[in-house]
């Protein structure tokens, strides 16, 4: 019985093995036709993620509202028409206390009509009655400690290397994880690709050394791009973070923006 | 001693589970995309992908490097820090290709910047449209030198 | 932008009030209805295998009536819980990638794993180890296809001896006590999906894994005595009342336990007062007004809280048949009023914007993928399910298994 036992055993053994050793070449076939499935071309070949790291900052007392910025970005990117923003414009009019109250401000009023891409015309509040009003432009804050990638379950949204962070459309499952876990409501479900989608600091055109289109377009210098590995000492990037008190968007959820700020207001959200 | 023996149907268990778990396993290798964690938990193929979009906008650079003298004069002007595209749009066809015509600018267009707005700097210069002189921008002021006159 | 884009911008923009972040202002939410049916249908799943559990590990021998049923329930809502994601997802055919390359750092890349465990190693299995004896004598009986399936099933072990049924039960017993915690994370990582969101201030809370879980326990027990009504009422049976009675008694202490650590979050919520306190409150008057109130307060809670309440003070002067019409009658309001909770915690944090200054108006449609229509087939789906279930696996002819709940006793 027991040398039966051991035969059968041998026997299995062997013929497991055997089988292994065939179908090998075959899985490997099988693996590397799977794996082509996802893998892509490339793009440029001189470009190496790990030399730069990108960043832009907002001086928000030179933006003027123009809203140029939301448009270009809307036609470089291909952004769906509709409530989809990779970058917009907020406005942000405070009023004067009503007459009598011992407040300093009265009511705030934030408005960002389609993104600002069109502009701002006209004003809600007679001139009168405003004691502040200014611009913020928006977009992703570029967290160092980014909650969207965090809960992203299939690793589709990442920080890359340079700084920024971006989606990976062909393995996005939609699931909107992300899109919930930004405090900033930088991101959206794109409706065409129905992945997320948001700004990619256009990856496309930094990685061939041109500037993002909203940087590019700004007529009043409000967005500052750079790249801090690769500074000159007269960098514009440089002026602004030396020469400026500076400041994030909700610091206390612990996220690390790194996207600065300059005249930021405490209304500001 | 009596030799152990596995229960049967804790045997048939047991092997169901490898069997499972085997196949999930080879699941994995096969189907886990091949640049997947070259930089971190992401296909690394996806740099690539997201880099290899086309530009829309041609950037100020490109323009200058064909109308020079126009870039001159927005040097030395008001204008130095007004890209060209922001005012005659996406031209990066016409950059590429010379026999593509350039987007016209309209004729209102310098109102969307300088139209009077409380909220914008007061440092900017805006006018309030009824109250200026009541023609076109052009008749006064050239684009690319906005204080000197035609 | 052309006449028929700016037209097609303004469909597209629905009503808010006040000041909404531009990407928050949808015509639809992130998260639809079928977000709000997944928590429920899981919830249902661990509130009942937690009262079966009560059964085999706490050894309440009232319930025991009720242990197969509950049991066959619990699998007939896991076997539909995964179909509100794939019809949510905007790629339900890149599902696979979550086993493939799971992003541990993300609660929700633990669902393929947790469910996978819980439905195999825990569900399937405890369920396996119960009908074995049954499985291998239908399995010499019954003829045609039931035959082939009961054969399938017995897995090609037909030892029924003695010390065989002895061991299904000690199985099905550590199963049980494993089961216990599984359950408890296979709802509760839901919880932890929106506890987890430090943006959104009316889900980022550590209480809400474990107001999700005793939701749970409270709608999974008003479940099966639900479906136990309504089975003995379908097959003409008398009613064991010693079970009813301590399925109720159950029921209560889950909601009440449930409703104190709600109210708690709540009570927090208005004391601390922090800076998103305002907003949600113009977001609860205005969009939760009747779904809390009336839905998950009234009629789910305090209704239930009465009725329940009264019938552990008087139980044996409160006549038979009224006891179960306040019982069935609780359990309703209790299943409708969890459904409630589910809404108003998944929808209410995507009516406010996180801006602090907005609340949204969202469209909810009833075709389309993620609309009322799919929520509706999806929760009456497991009914179906389960009635495939009965008559394949609780017969009549055969009473539950005798032996192994003997054994189970004893051991």
């Amino acid at each position: 019985m027991k040398t039966q036992l051991n035969r059968r055993y041998a026997l299995v053994r062997l013929g497991a093995a055997i089988a292994g050793v065939l179908t090998l070449p075959v899985a490997r076939k099988a693996k590397a036709a799977v794996q082509n499935f996802f893998v892509s071309s490339g793009a440029p070949k001189d470009y190496d993620a790990t030399e730069h790291k990108w960043l832009m900052c907002l001086d928000a007392t030179k933006c003027i509202g123009c809203g140029l910025c939301a448009e270009a970005c809307k036609k470089e990117n291909d952004v769906p028409p509709g409530p989809y923003y990779r970058t917009w414009v907020e406005r942000y009019i405070i009023t004067k206390p009503k007459p009598g109250s011992s407040d300093t401000r009265g009511e705030t009023l934030v408005d960002s009509p389609d993104g600002g891409m069109h502009g701002f015309s006209g004003c809600p509040v007679p001139t009168a009655q405003i004691e502040q009003s200014f611009f913020v432009p928006k977009l992703c804050n570029l967290c160092e400690n980014p909650p969207c990638v965090q809960v992203c379950p299939v690793g589709a949204t990442f920080k890359a290397p340079d700084g920024a962070v971006l989606i990976d459309k062909t393995y996005c499952l939609g699931c909107g994880f992300c899109i919930q876990a930004c405090p900033y409501g930088a991101r959206f479900l794109s409706p065409v690709t129905h992945t997320a989608e948001k700004c990619t600091l256009c990856y496309h055109r930094t990685t061939r050394g041109l500037k993002p289109a909203c940087v590019e377009i700004c007529p009043a210098q409000a967005r500052i791009f750079g790249d801090l590995k690769n500074l000159t000492p007269d960098d514009p990037l440089r002026q602004f973070y030396e020469n400026n008190r500076t400041q994030v968007l909700k610091p206390h959820l612990g996220t690390v923006p790194r996207v600065l700020y300059a005249g930021l207001d405490e209304e500001v959200r | 001693m009596r030799r152990f023996r596995l229960p049967p149907q804790i045997l048939r268990l047991v092997l169901l589970t490898l069997a499972i778990v085997g196949s999930y396993l080879v699941a994995r290798t096969l189907l886990t995309p091949q640049s997947f964690g070259q930089y971190g938990w992401y296909r690394g193929d996806a740099l690539g992908e997201i880099a290899s979009r086309t530009p829309v906008f041609a950037g100020a650079k490109a323009c200058a490097e064909c109308h020079t003298d126009v870039a001159q004069k927005l040097a030395h002007s008001e204008h130095k820090t007004v890209a060209c595209e922001a005012c005659h749009g996406a031209n990066r066809e016409h950059a590429f290709n010379h026999d593509v015509a350039p987007l016209k600018v309209p004729d209102s267009y310098c109102l969307r910047c300088h139209e009077a707005n409380p909220s914008r700097p007061k440092w900017f210069k805006q006018i309030v449209v009824k109250e200026h002189y009541g023609v076109t921008c052009t008749d006064c002021h050239l684009p690319h030198q906005p204080t000197q006159t035609p | 932008m052309t006449g028929a884009l700016t037209n097609t911008v303004a469909e597209a923009m629905p009503a808010f009030t006040g000041y909404v972040y531009p990407n928050e202002a949808t015509a639809h939410p992130i998260w639809s209805v079928l977000i709000v049916v997944y928590p429920y249908i899981t919830g249902l799943v661990a509130g009942a295998f937690i009262m079966a559990s009560l059964v085999r590990v706490f050894k309440v021998k009232a319930l025991e009536p009720v242990y197969r049923f509950s049991m066959l329930t619990a699998l007939a809502f896991l076997l539909c819980a995964p179909l509100p994601l794939l019809c949510h997802l905007g790629h339900p055919e890149r599902c696979f990638e979550i086993m493939m390359t799971p992003h541990l750092t993300s609660p929700m890349a633990v669902f393929g794993f947790v469910y996978a465990w819980y439905l195999m190693a825990v569900l399937l299995l405890e369920l396996w180890f119960d009908y074995r004896h049954d499985l291998v004598v239908w399995s010499k009986t019954e003829t045609g296809l039931k035959g082939i399936l009961y054969r399938l099933l017995t897995v090609g072990v037909t030892d029924i001896s003695e010390p065989a049924v002895k061991l299904d039960a000690r199985m099905g017993q550590i199963l049980s006590i494993v089961g216990i915690p599984s359950a408890f994370l296979l709802h509760g990582y839901v919880g932890f999906i929106f506890g987890s969101i430090k943006a959104n201030p009316w889900w980022g809370n550590p209480l809400m894994p474990i107001i999700f879980i005793l939701s749970a326990m409270s709608s999974g027990i008003a479940l099966c005595v639900f479906n136990y009504l309504a089975l003995t009422w379908i097959r003409r049976r008398q009613v064991d009342m010693r079970c009813l009675d301590a399925m109720a008694m159950f029921l209560f202490y889950a909601l009440v336990v449930d409703a104190a650590v709600e109210a708690l979050d709540w009570l927090h919520r208005a004391f601390a007062a922090e800076e998103g306190f305002q907003v949600l409150q113009v977001m609860i008057r205005e969009k939760l007004f009747y779904t809390l109130n009336v839905g998950q307060a009234a009629i789910g809670t305090l209704l239930p809280f009465l009725l329940l309440g009264s019938l552990q003070l008087l139980r044996r002067r409160v006549p038979e048949l009224v006891r179960r019409r306040m019982i069935f009658s609780s359990a309703v309001m209790i299943l409708a009023g969890v459904l409630a909770m589910r809404w108003n915690v998944v929808m209410g944090g995507q009516l406010f914007s996180k801006s602090l200054r907005g609340v949204m108006s969202h469209k909810f449609e009833f075709t389309g993928g993620e609309g009322w229509g799919m929520s509706l087939f999806l929760l009456i789906l497991p009914f179906v399910i389960l009635t495939v279930l009965v008559k394949l696996f609780y017969s009549e002819r055969l009473p539950a298994s005798e032996p192994a709940a003997q054994a189970g006793g004893a051991a």
